[in-house]
């Protein structure tokens, strides 16, 4: 018998067979999921899409707080929870420095209903809120401050993310620059002379480098 | 003369008095069919309850030693009443335990005919009273000083008793007695409290050896844990996290937290998690016994049903919930603007996370000037150094600086003048200076 009777099926379960459904879903992943954006042209220039990928970990490396860290999300957490038509998504701060300032939350435009703030004991603990909150489909955001964690704990946070549809944000201090990260999006942020300076360290579809905030 | 049940119904229905009122028979009510059973001595009621579970959804506790069932709702499952109470009496017969049992209309009925094991096995409401008659008052179970005042005149039997005006037996046996008349005749149904089993899950297994071996430890749990799924199956619960407790001879006792990413009973799950926990696991000295706990069962649902939570998502009450069971209700909360000057007291946590209602859009805040994302727990007094530091960074010195002057009326009155400064290296800051000490502070920071 020929081989060209063989059953479609056997086709398909041939590895070689390139599949225009895992295409169209990778195609989905990469450019077609909504982005937020930073509320600064000159990032959102930068990134691929034009703003804060959904679905997606992003890893901040930052020493010192208030560099404008939160500032460049705060757009786009506002954003996210006004697009949805539906009901209003979760925004989950987990382990933030300090208190998170409700009338200065409010100012910029969230819903502080749908603020969560969870204050782990632990790293471990923060890390399994953070995956839990993540893969919910509830949230539409998680920020995370960390002191430290390994690869294997990023790569969780980061199918979470992609699992629940949320934007994850790591922030943690800059030593871990050097370490492997699965994150999509890498940022250092550090204090210059006059102002924060802040540099792509890694961008998944796109340049990395330095951003020059001041043009915005 | 032995008077006819009708005649009896007749006079028990005699008007009654206002402390004892006689409720009119509904027939409309759903009807129910009950089974009683007394056991032999005083047996533990709570294993008994758990086997009568499997039969009805419905059993209530007759403390000191007898149990009663609801049974109308299984009858269709088990055929009929007749069947049923051949398996009940069957299964505590295979269980060792001596009893009498009895089906009857009403629930007291059923007790006082099993109590004194005369044979009753009836689902006819209309010859209920009839067949009361003959009962003697010890079925009752009242209180011997009652059962003596009825002796001594000369009532015998529950026929004997029900020939008595309501009246005069309302104010002799009080109004419990004839209330309890009036359920067992079926004219007045009984509030029952449910069985409900004990919600946790705890096992103890001591060790005839001293267990030194991970491996052998995880054996030695299999069987604990397929039982506690089994606990939890019939509950149709499940748990999200399970404690486990190896006992040492002489240390403290290691204590293992098993947590799932959703409730489960799965037993598989349960001893996929024991067997990673385990491995990671150094044991400090051998075990000498063991403990598991379940924590508070939790409903399962059809997402937790599903094998590995898979594609299910949750709702954000459980993902709040999850979080609390796990880091403590007060490590998770909410934030809400107050109307207040002072900036310390313009916010508050919010514990109740008004989870159901929409959202209504949050209150604007008082003030238009811009506050810091983050605020100190209290404000931080700034030695002369770093104000002269931050004047001196900050270029000509703060400007424009925002009042704030309040509170004065409950003695925690505030004045001062408020600046942002971003000192040239470090963070966006705000501070204030106290308008009449002059010392100057750091209150938050913007982000």
């Amino acid at each position: 018998m020929p081989r060209e009777s063989s059953s479609i099926a056997d086709l398909l379960a041939d590895a070689r067979v390139w599949k225009l459904k895992d295409a169209s879903a990778s195609h989905r992943l990469s450019s077609c999921r909504p982005v937020w954006s930073t509320g600064k042209s000159a990032l959102d220039a930068r990134l691929p899409g034009g703003g804060w990928p959904t679905a997606s970990l992003v890893e901040v490396l930052i020493d010192v707080n208030g560099l404008g860290e939160v500032q460049l999300f705060l757009p786009a957490l506002v954003e996210s929870q006004r697009r949805t038509d539906g009901d209003v998504p979760w925004l989950v701060w987990i382990g933030p420095p300090h208190e998170p300032y409700a009338p200065a939350l409010a100012q910029q435009g969230i819903e502080l209903g749908r603020l969560l703030v969870v204050r782990p004991p632990s790293a471990t603990e923060a890390l399994w809120a953070a995956e839990q909150a993540l893969r919910s489909g509830v949230c539409a955001a998680v920020l995370l401050w960390l002191k430290g964690t390994d690869d294997r704990w990023l790569r969780r946070l980061k199918l979470a993310a992609e699992e629940g549809g949320a934007l994850g944000v790591l922030f943690r201090p800059e030593r871990h620059r050097f370490e492997s990260s699965p994150a999509n999006l890498r940022l250092l942020m550090t204090q210059d002379e006059q102002q924060p300076r802040l540099e792509l360290l890694k961008v998944q579809g796109g340049r990395p480098g330095l951003v020059d905030l001041g043009a915005s | 003369m032995a008077p006819t049940g009708a005649q009896t119904a007749d006079l028990f229905a005699a008007p009654a008095p206002r402390d004892a009122p006689a409720p009119p028979v509904s027939h409309q009510r759903r009807r129910n069919l009950w089974y009683a059973v007394v056991f032999a001595g005083t047996p533990d009621l709570y294993p008994l309850s758990l086997h009568a579970q499997q039969f009805t959804s419905f059993v209530s506790l007759a403390a000191p030693n007898a149990l009663l069932l609801e049974i109308q709702g299984s009858l269709r499952l088990f055929g009929s009443f007749v069947r049923l109470r051949e398996l009940l009496d069957a299964r505590w017969q295979a269980l060792g335990v001596p009893a009498q049992s009895a089906i009857a209309p009403s629930t007291l009925a059923a007790l006082w005919s099993a109590r004194v094991g005369q044979e009753l096995c009836s689902d006819d409401a209309t010859s209920l009273t009839g067949r009361l008659l003959q009962m003697p008052l010890i079925c009752t179970a009242w209180d011997a000083a009652r059962l003596q005042t009825l002796r001594s005149m000369g009532i015998q039997r529950l026929g004997d008793l029900l020939r008595l005006p309501r009246a005069g037996l309302a104010r002799r046996l009080g109004v419990q007695a004839v209330r309890d008349l009036d359920v067992a005749l079926g004219r007045q149904p009984e509030a029952r409290r449910a069985f409900v089993p004990r919600e946790r899950f705890r096992e103890r297994l001591d060790f005839e050896t001293e267990i030194e071996h991970v491996a052998y430890l995880e054996r030695a749990l299999e069987p604990v844990l397929e039982r506690c799924a089994l606990f939890l199956r019939r509950r149709q619960a499940g748990v999200q996290s399970l404690a486990l407790r190896l006992r040492h001879r002489v240390r403290h006792p290691t204590v293992l937290r098993l947590g799932f990413a959703s409730v489960t009973s799965e037993p598989r799950r349960l001893l996929e998690v024991l067997a990673q926990r385990l491995g990671r696991l150094e044991l400090p000295a051998a075990v000498r016994a063991i403990e598991l706990h379940s924590g508070t069962l939790q409903p399962l649902s059809a997402v937790s049903l599903d094998a590995f939570g898979g594609g299910g998502r949750d709702t954000a009450v459980q993902l709040i919930e999850r979080l609390r069971a796990r880091l403590g209700e007060q490590a998770v909360y909410g934030v809400t603007t107050q109307r207040e000057h002072r900036p310390e007291a313009a916010w508050c946590r919010v514990q109740h996370l008004s989870l159901a209602a929409p959202v209504a859009s949050s209150p604007q805040p008082l003030e238009a000037m811009p506050r810091p994302v983050w605020l100190l727990d209290e404000p931080v007094l700034l030695s002369q150094r770093e104000v002269g530091e931050l004047r001196l960074e900050s270029g000509a010195g703060p400007r424009d600086p925002e009042r704030i002057e309040t509170g004065w009326w409950d003695g925690k009155g505030v004045a001062r003048d408020y600046y942002s400064i971003r000192p040239a290296r470090g963070a966006k800051l705000w501070v204030f200076q106290e308008r009449h000490t002059k010392s100057w502070f750091l209150h938050g920071m913007f982000a």
